[in-house]
């Protein structure tokens, strides 16, 4: 994976709520570039659009205006099937009430995006090596002991840890996590965001994290704060600062505006 | 694939969902059931009706009759194409009539239809001496010794024997008058009664059951008065009853009485005539090409029908009942689908969230629109699948089952001496069956097309964030 890439840009992003003929303006003209391997922080206060910007981005709605690539592919108008195809391979959720499916096992909800993708010819040939690969995925997020449980026989932590398996089991290239630690007490929200940085340290895996609990931002992560809708210019250093009180290099100066390796792509793009 | 698992999980999981196979369950079964049990009814009264009539009839115009039967016959046998059809023949005189009879001293009067064969070739027709109660082996018209002897004391018990009156002594040399000439005996003709004319049914005295009461025994006498000739006059005649004719069809055994053919020519002086010749064919698939022959052979002189087009209003009026009561019983299975309705929608809301995860995690809207138009199929298969069993088994052991009913409620739930059916019958078409299933099966997927098509178009973020 190429750090030096973008991995997903998004220029001038609109999206209003409508009800009752009265609009309201989630995100106005909101930029954002994602660089492949980084662990993205997306803070702001309630209803700044976090969780709107994280569904536009992860292809679970369309902006009104603006446009999203991956990889300079246009994906905000792509067609209903590509999007599908996006979710099921390319993005990974996590939610924070885990929405895993309650009549189905640990191992069974970790399967799923699987069992979405093959036919059932094609899930009987590698039934094996998916059910291999899924029991390790549980194991990595530690419920090998727990394969065969329903989600409400598991607590809110293990149920966390078996959507990021769930997450994890089609390989994908962005983790899409909203608020991952926001119905969970502080221990357990720990153990999910080490989870979480391990991923993104030993496997690369670029993250999307929205939360509103800057303790769990580190040092390392880049931070975007929404605020009105558009990204803040610059997120205050203080709010990112660790507790012992180091420096810390922030990787904003590529702002997809000015970045000239990000407008050729564009240009092609539109 | 994972369509398939969500449709199967949700079948076993959801208990709400059993209440829509209960409900097609039982629309099919009570369908099944229904239809067994009407076409039983219907078979059987086409196989009675059928028994009693030929295949074909060459019919006169009216209760003159048509003349030179023997040679009508002949002349049928010479066609070929006839004759290779043709099984047997017989030639019949019907005709209304009034047969009285005295029970206890009571004089009972009937309106009948008089019927005259010849016993030997109306049998090989068929439809006659299997419904007999005494003679079904050798149907005749001739008295058992029994019966003759019985007649004889019957009537020789009501006339007066005959005494000399005592008239002076005779004078010497004078010869006694001589013994008049023995009068031939009059011996009356064997008739063969309808059942149901012979006997009568009477509630017992607590009215819960009945007996038969036999008001005709075999050797009784019967005084069946007819018309004659041109004029129509009235003409009587004494007949003993030789035997009973049990169709178990009640129009015709409280109708149907035999005679003689030859006599009953005779008492009409109508010669040789006969109003009818009943035909019976070797496959009764030819009867339409039989009765074209027929038609062509002797023209508008005499009517040729098939037995079918003879019983064509009541035939009629059975089908059209049954499509009626199908019609009706279909909607059973449309309140069913409605049910289906009800609760795939409840279901839909409830799993919404579940709708958006897939969705989040890359289902199609097709694929959540297959997984609840799947589940309707399967609800509806195993409804119809469990209603078929129900339905076959209840229509199998529906005797056993209306007996214990009766012997519960103290009820008797299928009177059987109204059909003198003494098992109800039952047939089970596979056809009908299956189009049933299909009905029930196509009504579960069409009423959940609704809540389908809500799940499948939801919006992803919305359903994920339904509370």
């Amino acid at each position: 994976m190429n750090a030096d890439f973008p991995l997903l840009v998004a220029r001038e992003l609109h999206k209003a709520y409508r009800k009752h003929k009265i609009e309201v303006p989630v995100l106005t003209g909101l930029d954002l570039t994602v660089w492949a391997g980084e662990f993205l922080c997306v803070v702001g206060a309630s209803g700044s659009g976090k969780s709107t910007l994280l569904h536009l981005l992860g292809t679970l709605d369309q902006p009104d205006r603006g446009t999203i690539l991956l990889d300079g592919e246009r994906i905000d108008q792509a067609t209903p099937r590509r999007r599908d195809q996006l979710r099921n391979s390319t993005f990974g959720f996590i939610f924070q009430f885990y929405h895993l499916l309650p009549e189905f096992t640990a191992l069974e909800n970790v399967l799923m995006p699987q069992l979405i993708r093959t036919s059932l010819w094609g899930y009987f040939w590698q039934r094996r090596k998916l059910r291999q690969r899924a029991i390790e995925l549980l194991e990595r997020v530690g419920l090998g002991d727990r394969l065969h449980h329903r989600p409400r026989e598991l607590s809110g932590g293990e149920m966390q840890r078996a959507s990021i398996a769930r997450a994890l089991m089609s390989e994908p290239r962005i983790l899409f996590a909203d608020e991952p630690t926001g119905n969970l007490d502080e221990l357990k929200g720990r153990e999910i965001i080490d989870l979480l940085r391990d991923l993104n340290r030993q496997q690369g895996l670029t993250i999307i994290m929205v939360t509103h609990n800057m303790d769990l931002v580190a040092p390392s992560d880049r931070v975007v704060r929404l605020t009105k809708g558009k990204v803040e210019a610059a997120p205050p250093l203080q709010m990112v600062l660790p507790p012992d009180g180091e420096t810390v290099s922030n990787k904003q100066p590529h702002h997809p505006l000015i970045d000239p390796r990000i407008d050729p792509l564009l240009r092609k793009a539109l | 694939m994972y369509k398939l698992l969500l449709c199967w999980r949700y079948l076993r999981t959801r208990y709400l969902a059993l209440v829509c196979i209960v409900s097609v369950m039982l629309g099919v079964a009570t369908l099944i059931v229904v239809n067994s049990v009407m076409g039983g009814f219907s078979t059987k009264l086409r196989q009675r009706l059928h028994g009693l009539l030929s295949d074909v009839v060459i019919e006169a115009h009216d209760y003159s009759g048509f003349s030179h039967p023997e040679q009508r016959m002949k002349l049928i046998r010479s066609d070929p194409f006839l004759a290779s059809r043709i099984e047997a023949m017989a030639p019949t005189l019907e005709i209304f009539a009034m047969l009285q009879f005295d029970y206890q001293g009571y004089p009972i009067a009937r309106p009948i239809r008089l019927i005259g064969i010849d016993p030997e070739s109306r049998s090989q027709v068929g439809g006659f001496a299997e419904h007999l109660v005494l003679n079904r082996d050798k149907p005749t018209f001739q008295l058992s010794e029994q019966a003759r002897k019985y007649n004889e004391w019957r009537n020789q018990s009501q006339r007066l024997p005959f005494q000399p009156e005592p008239g002076l002594p005779l004078a010497p040399g004078e010869k006694p008058l001589p013994e008049p000439p023995p009068s031939e005996e009059f011996k009356p003709e064997g008739a063969i009664v309808g059942y149901a004319i012979a006997n009568t049914r009477r509630k017992t005295a607590d009215d819960n059951g009945s007996h038969e009461l036999r008001l005709l025994q075999p050797g009784d006498d019967v005084l069946i008065t007819t018309l004659s000739g041109q004029k129509l006059q009235p003409v009587y005649a004494r007949f003993a009853v030789c035997d009973y004719f049990r169709s178990e069809m009640s129009e015709y055994d409280s109708n149907y009485v035999f005679v003689p053919l030859d006599y009953l020519q005779q008492l009409r002086t109508m010669e040789d005539r006969v109003t009818s010749i009943q035909i019976r064919l070797r496959n009764e698939a030819d009867s339409k090409a039989v009765v074209e022959r027929l038609r062509t052979l002797f023209g508008d002189s005499v009517k040729v029908e098939t037995w079918m087009d003879k019983q064509g209003p009541l035939l009629a009026a059975i089908s059209i009942e049954k499509g009626i009561l199908n019609l009706l019983l279909f909607m059973i299975i449309a309140v069913a689908g409605f049910g289906i309705l009800a609760i795939f929608s409840m279901i839909v809301v409830e799993k919404t969230r579940d709708i958006g995860i897939l969705k989040a995690l890359g289902a199609s809207n097709l694929g959540v629109l297959h997984i609840f138009l799947g589940y309707g199929l399967l609800l509806g298969l195993v409804g119809a699948i469990l209603g078929t069993a129900a339905g076959v088994a209840i229509t199998v052991y529906i005797n056993e089952i209306e007996r214990t009913l009766s012997a519960l409620c103290g009820l008797e739930i299928f009177p059987r001496d109204v059909y003198y059916f003494d098992r109800i019958p039952t047939d089970i078409v596979t056809l009908h069956v299956l189009l049933i299933n299909a009905g029930a099966v196509a009504i579960a997927v069409l009423f959940s097309v609704l809540p389908a098509l809500r799940a499948a178009l939801l919006h992803p973020v919305r359903a994920l964030r339904f509370e």
